[in-house]
């Protein structure tokens, strides 16, 4: 044992003011009495048992003393060196992914690793400070380096595991930022998908939690109409070792529809079709309800939107294009207009308006498809080096291969910044597309996909392509519910709904959109919303969309039990080093509760009384002898 | 002192001894001496030197042996008074209001003396106070009723005005208690001996109660204590101080400390009790906060010290 702040000792001397004032202590109320005859006798009883009394008239003192010798060893930092599996400074990155709430290890994969940091913070010498992130898709911390342990712990108490992956590399960018020479990186998780660790500097560790990567999901769930009605399309995943059989039920609208058992193989999936059913339904729910190897429950349910069962208006400008027109009739939910000159202002607007070879003035804010020969957007000429060299990612080009696709020449547009290139060719961009486009007339276009070559120069009407596009286009375009909501989002993803827009999430109460949109996609299920927007067509004034989790990387959550984390491959192993361990703590507690004792004692009264039962007799004078 | 009215309740009352002494004097009291009187005692054999007269004749005549007729003989008593003035017995805790200790001892003192004198019986007062032994009688009849409360008054005079409790110190008494009984058992007449003292003396009461009960006096302790010694209301940390002796005894005084108090003091007491007893006497411990009417026309008379 050592001492941190031995000049404290010096405190000690403060016994020799106690001991003096004991000394002085009494000053006495003289009471003349008739006698002290029987008083005396009084004392002699109680002095009958001499060894306690003498024990017990200093009791006091003793306490004051032992008191005031805790108190300095408190003041002198006694501390021991004791053995701790870690010291320094800690980083611990807490994995709070969906895939922690497997219950594989009672009661969760996130509490048994919530237990692991508690144990790291009780480990923590006077020294040592510690950093708790938190590390779902958007890594955070929990609490800055600190040696508090409290805070430490109540920070660990507010932390919940989400439905989303964990994004490591941002963790670790995280860590890496906050740390420094002697950091060391403790990474406490089920290990499954996570393989990005070798970025980690410096000493590194893994706790690894979970037992069994067991798990029955539903991977995918989807919704479409054909000729037959709707139909929807189920996936069920068994991502555990051991075969299994599921009863899968569908829900639409809240009314189980159909139930069914697969059985699923281990690393293998089942899937069920359910064709012809009502075109009218609005959602869809497919949840596991049975199943022996499942322990995670986050991805036993997914949702599907159905939207494809409203209106969407279109205003065809052509002279007269065969394949266009038969491309968008045979879109669903679409009403196509022909005509061959913009009907004037006052008539109503349309959700979508296709040009082919057409000159006229868009109306402001509107969606458009502009094809060929055109006057929105200046031209400079065509070019017929027309070889494909890239696609960007875009939802127009969705499932497009352009590869196979030829083209005699194509105009170069003078596009302006927000119209962006998304089929590049040699000698320029084959096919543009952007929001909030400004028109030559300074107006601007909401949306715009500009195609700048005419069809029949071309033989994309001829290729399997075309349709692809077509329906890409005006899904784009006319988004099937308002403002391209999509129908499908991951939980914790932003939806970007204009300001002024409700949002019913499932079991709570509506909320009010911001200029951010909506991020609360926290919980798996259909959210309905409505927009604040006179728009043209009820498709267009509200919805759904559906929070799911499918996540088939969450979904995979064996634990790996060994983990490429810094330099090294790291387990369980057991560092140990000295650290300094104060008491301190104990002892000035040793002190305050003899204070307590002391207190008591004085306030019961009875052993101060029998402290001062000495007696002091001052000799009596001399009895003169009567001998009368 | 004394009202007329409260004296005149206490004529018809007699001291009652314990046994029957004999005395110098033909007075009112049975004595152990067969005389004179009228009323028949016994019978016993005639002894040569006997008084012919007092063989009675009809028995002579029934039996033909000589039988002495035996009469009971009446006669005065002597009654002693001993009462401690020392300081001990004229101390006074100062929050109290009750007729303090002396007072009451004096006014028992005279009421018992009268008691004593209205039935006709020898009367010797003495006291032991630091003034010294003051002494009064032998003195009889209800003439000396007006001596004896003049001696009495005399003492409180002299050294008993109320004396409060912050006083430094009272000085020793004249004797000790021991050595004052002891002097007066040399030259008592036997006879009724009623001790009013509280008995609070460094050197004890024992030796001077054995010499008294052995002169054929009839031991009678009044023993008289205060409601501040009887259940004294003291509390804290104190140094009490011995008035007689200046002795002082620091004490830390609590309810246990108190509770052994009390429990000494009746052991002591419960001593005096038996010693008395055990010297054929009497004892009666009496609050001298009591009213003397309490004292004595119930407790005394209950106790049969008055009959």
């Amino acid at each position: 044992m050592n001492f941190l702040n031995p000049l404290a000792l010096l405190a000690a001397l403060l016994a020799v003011p106690i001991i003096l004032l004991y000394l002085l202590r009494l000053q006495r109320r003289e009471q003349p009495v008739s006698s002290t005859l029987l008083w005396r006798q009084v004392i002699m009883d109680r002095e009958a048992n001499t060894l306690w009394q003498k024990l017990r008239r200093n009791l006091l003192l003793l306490l004051q003393l032992f008191t005031l010798l805790f108190l300095v060893f408190a003041l002198i930092r006694p501390y021991v060196n004791v053995q701790s599996q870690l010291s320094g400074k800690l980083i611990v990155l807490l994995d709070t992914s969906a895939s922690m709430l497997a219950t594989d290890v009672a009661p969760s994969r996130f509490e048994a690793a919530r237990a692991e940091a508690l144990k790291l913070i009780d480990q923590l010498g006077n020294n040592d400070q510690m950093t708790l992130i938190a590390v779902d898709d958007a890594p955070r911390i929990l609490s800055t380096t600190t040696n508090d342990a409290s805070q430490l712990r109540a920070s660990l108490n507010d932390v919940a595991p989400t439905l989303t992956t964990a994004n490591w590399s941002a963790a670790i960018s995280l860590a890496a930022g906050l740390g420094g020479e002697g950091t060391t990186t403790i990474v406490i998780s089920d290990g499954a998908n996570a393989e990005d660790m070798q970025l980690l500097q410096g000493a590194a560790r893994y706790i690894p939690i979970g037992s069994s990567g067991d798990n029955i999901a539903i991977s995918t769930l989807s919704l479409r109409r054909t000729v037959r009605g709707l139909s929807a399309f189920v996936r069920v995943s068994n991502n555990g070792a051991q075969d299994d059989s599921v009863l899968v039920s569908l829900k639409a609208d809240g009314n189980l529809i159909d139930a069914r058992t697969l059985a699923v193989p281990a690393g293998q999936s089942a899937t069920w079709t359910i064709n012809a059913m009502d075109p009218a339904i609005t959602t869809l729910q497919a949840s596991i309800d049975q199943a022996k190897h499942n322990t995670l429950s986050a991805d036993d349910q997914a949702y599907a939107v159905n939207v494809n069962n409203t209106m969407r208006r279109a205003l065809l400008l052509t002279r007269g294009n065969r394949f266009l027109e038969q491309a968008m009739s045979a879109l669903p939910n679409l009403r196509t207009t022909r005509a061959v000159a913009l009907p004037p202002a006052s008539e109503q607007t349309y959700d979508l308006y296709v040009l082919d070879n057409m000159t006229v003035t868009l109306p402001a804010n509107a969606n458009a498809l502009i094809i060929g020969t055109q006057s929105v957007f200046s031209t400079s000429g065509t070019f017929s080096n027309t070889a494909y060299v890239r696609t960007e990612t875009h939802p127009i080009v969705q499932d497009l291969d352009w590869r196979t696709i030829n083209v005699l020449d194509i105009q170069r547009v003078n596009a302006p910044a927000t119209l962006r290139p998304v089929i590049l060719t040699q000698g320029g961009p084959a096919l543009l597309a952007g929001e909030g486009v400004p028109m030559r007339n300074l107006t601007q276009l909401r949306r715009a996909v500009v195609l700048p070559f005419e069809l029949r120069r071309s033989d994309l009407p001829l290729q399997i392509a075309f349709p692809i596009l077509m329906a890409n286009v005006v899904d784009y375009l006319a988004p099937p519910q308002g403002l391209n909501v999509p129908t499908q989002v991951r939980p914790g993803e932003i939806v970007a709904l204009p300001e002024g827009a409700v949002v019913q999430p499932p079991g709570q109460s509506p909320v009010a959109v911001d200029a951010r949109g909506f991020a609360n996609t926290n919980i798996a299920g259909i959210y309905g919303f409505r927009l604040n927007t006179s728009a043209a067509s009820e498709a267009m004034n509200g919805g759904a969309f559906a929070v799911n989790f499918l996540n088939p990387i969450e979904s995979a959550i064996a634990p790996n039990p060994q983990l490429q984390v810094g330099n090294a491959t790291t387990n369980a192993t057991v560092q140990t080093q000295l650290t300094q361990r104060e008491f301190w703590n104990v002892m000035a507690v040793l002190a305050l509760l003899l204070l307590i004792a002391e207190w008591w004692v004085y306030q019961r009264g009875v052993p101060a009384r029998l402290a001062s039962l000495g007696q002091t007799a001052q000799p009596a004078p001399s009895t003169p002898a009567s001998t009368k | 002192m004394l009202s007329e009215a409260f004296l005149r309740s206490l004529r018809n009352l007699r001291l009652n001894p314990l046994r029957r002494r004999s005395g110098s004097l033909t007075g009112e009291r049975r004595s152990v001496r067969r005389g004179r009187s009228v009323e028949f005692a016994d019978y016993r054999n005639y002894t040569p030197g006997d008084d012919p007269r007092r063989v009675d004749w009809n028995i002579y005549a029934r039996l033909e042996r000589p039988y002495i007729k035996l009469f009971e003989d009446e006669e005065d008593l002597t009654t002693h008074i001993l009462l401690d003035s020392s300081p001990s017995m004229q101390w006074q805790d100062e929050d109290e209001d009750t007729p303090y200790k002396w007072r009451r001892a004096a006014e028992l003192a005279v009421a018992l003396g009268y008691i004593a004198l209205a039935s006709g019986d020898k009367l010797v007062v003495e006291t032991n106070g630091s003034a010294g032994v003051q002494h009064f009688g032998p003195r009889r009849g209800g003439a000396a009723m007006a001596e004896l409360i003049k001696f009495v008054e005399g003492l409180m005079n002299t050294s008993s005005t109320r004396i409060p409790a912050n006083v430094p110190a009272m000085g020793k008494p004249a004797m000790p208690l021991n050595d004052w009984f002891k002097r007066y058992a040399l030259k008592a007449k036997p006879g009724l001996c009623i001790i009013i003292s509280d008995l609070l003396d460094e050197g004890g009461y024992e030796e001077g109660l054995t010499a008294l009960g052995s002169s054929r006096l009839d031991l009678h302790v009044l023993h008289t204590l205060c409601p501040a010694e009887l259940d004294p209301q003291l509390i804290g940390d104190l140094k009490l101080k011995d008035i007689e002796t200046n002795r002082t005894q620091d004490l830390s005084l609590d309810d246990a400390v108190m509770a052994q108090y009390r429990q000494r003091l009746s052991e002591w007491t419960a001593a005096i009790t038996n010693f008395a007893r055990r010297r054929g006497g009497r004892y009666h411990l009496t609050d001298t906060s009591l009213p003397m009417e309490q004292i004595l026309l119930k407790d005394l008379r209950r106790e049969t010290w008055l009959v």
